[in-house]
């Protein structure tokens, strides 16, 4: 009997322990003839990959620069990526396929865009909003919160994929022929129409900016920001009457109801002062 | 199932989980740093780049330590994809999106279709959007901002 469970026994730990790349490969193939018979049903399901993602987010990014002009001020610039990748080393997806940038529009209206793929824009009105570091990471935090969560993506009519799918999932197509190319070009270009619109006009549903809510309070306790920022500029919105106005507040759900949805997730524990004053002062600093 | 069996299986099994962690990581951002310890921001050791495969040799969390080219340390899971984790979960839906994204790698929304897209339009300005991916803070830069700050270390 010993002998009978020792025999397989061995040869599954040396198959184990020395197992060459060829083994593995024909054990890849073997799991490969298997899966076959459901590869187009799996196909169907098949998520935009994160380099997909990269080059919705690129031609995203061109749409958006189309109507809003870069503000290059390198100072600022660097300043508003500092904060932003700092937040992002502490979120959930420290990596896309393309990285994360931040940039400046050169635009008075109080606004901020998250490009699928990682590339988050911030108007200078919203930079002139926010009254010090810490309110200007909870509006980043939003952002990163919303590529994190693949919202943008989100927005692409789920016909629009899946027409795409059934073209990338031809094998024989390694190169697109000339027809391929224009239906899936056509289709990239419905995608990021689906994603502008969403992005500028229609506004994120209501449950993706509560949880973007939610999440970016989580980034700013993790990194140390003070974790009511995001409540303190939104109240202040409020009170100045400009929760009404244009801009992000325009695309977003009721102030008062995401100033609710804030306050609950906030932690008892308050960022040290003294190093909220600090930051202040840098934020000052950075304009200059 | 007689126990004799059942000791064959678990031996299997023991068996696939160690060629999975013998295998390969696939780099799938288009450059990331394998760096000295398992966590940001530590001293970087080795650039890579996107479609880069790196030996795991074990897991720390949610890094991996891997061998590239004879240079030992650790790259965070979220930069990489594991090309045979599928080998641990044959029957389920992890397995199944894994290989496809592996068999499809490069096809779908690539150069080719971004090219065609600017083809079409080139009133964009995609110009500004490389500017803004070329946007880089140093990781002593970023180590000065977050201590000045009082910020956390990630």
């Amino acid at each position: 009997m010993i002998g009978k469970t020792f025999v397989p026994a061995v040869l599954l730990l040396l198959i184990s322990g020395y197992a060459s790349a060829g083994l593995l490969d024909n054990i890849q193939k073997g799991l490969d003839m298997l899966s076959t018979s459901s590869d187009a049903t799996q196909k169907a399901a098949r998520p935009i990959s994160d380099e997909e993602e990269y080059f919705l987010g690129r031609a995203v990014a061109a749409r958006i620069l189309e109507t809003y002009p870069l503000l290059k001020e390198p100072k600022l610039t660097e300043y508003v990526n500092s904060i932003g990748m700092v937040l992002v080393l502490h979120s959930e997806k420290p990596y896309t396929h393309g990285g994360y940038h931040f940039a400046i529009l050169d635009a008075d209206e109080m606004n901020a865009f998250a490009c699928p793929g990682g590339t988050i824009f911030i108007t200078r009105g919203m930079l002139k909003a926010v009254t010090n570091e810490d309110e200007l990471a909870a509006v980043l935090a939003h952002e990163i919160a919303h590529v994190s969560h693949g919202d943008g993506i989100a927005s692409i009519t789920k016909s629009r994929w899946t027409e795409a799918v059934t073209i990338i999932g031809s094998k024989a197509a390694q190169n697109y022929g000339p027809q391929e190319l224009s239906r899936l070009t056509g289709i990239f270009e419905g995608s990021i129409d689906d994603i502008v619109k969403t992005l500028v006009v229609k506004g994120y549903s209501k449950s993706m900016e509560y949880d973007a809510d939610k999440t970016a309070v989580s980034y700013l306790v993790k990194t140390g920001y003070e974790p009511g920022a995001m409540k303190d500029f939104l109240e202040r919105m409020v009170s100045r009457g400009k929760a009404s106005e244009g801009g992000i507040l325009k695309t977003h759900p009721g102030t008062l109801d995401r100033i609710d949805t804030v306050r609950a997730e906030i932690p008892k524990e308050t960022a040290d002062p003294s190093r909220v004053s600090r930051r202040t002062n840098r934020f000052s600093a950075a304009w200059n | 199932m007689n126990r004799n069996h059942l000791i064959t299986a678990s031996l299997f099994l023991i068996a696939m989980a160690a060629m999975v962690s013998a295998e390969t990581v696939t780099v799938i951002t288009r450059e990331n740093t394998v760096r000295e310890d398992c966590r940001f921001l530590a001293p970087a050791k080795a650039k890579v780049q996107f479609g880069d495969q790196l030996d795991v040799t074990a897991v720390e969390g949610d890094w991996f330590r891997v061998k590239f080219q004879n240079v030992k340390g650790c790259i965070h899971k979220n930069a990489v994809r594991e090309k045979t984790a599928a080998l641990t979960d044959v029957s389920g839906k992890g397995y199944r999106a894994t290989h496809d994204e592996v068999a499809l790698a490069g096809k779908g929304f690539n150069p080719e279709v971004e090219r065609a897209y600017r083809e079409k339009h080139p009133e964009l300005d995609y110009a500004a959007v490389e500017t803004i991916e070329a946007y880089r803070v140093s990781d002593e830069s970023l180590k000065a901002f977050i201590t000045a700050g009082g910020l956390n270390q990630p």
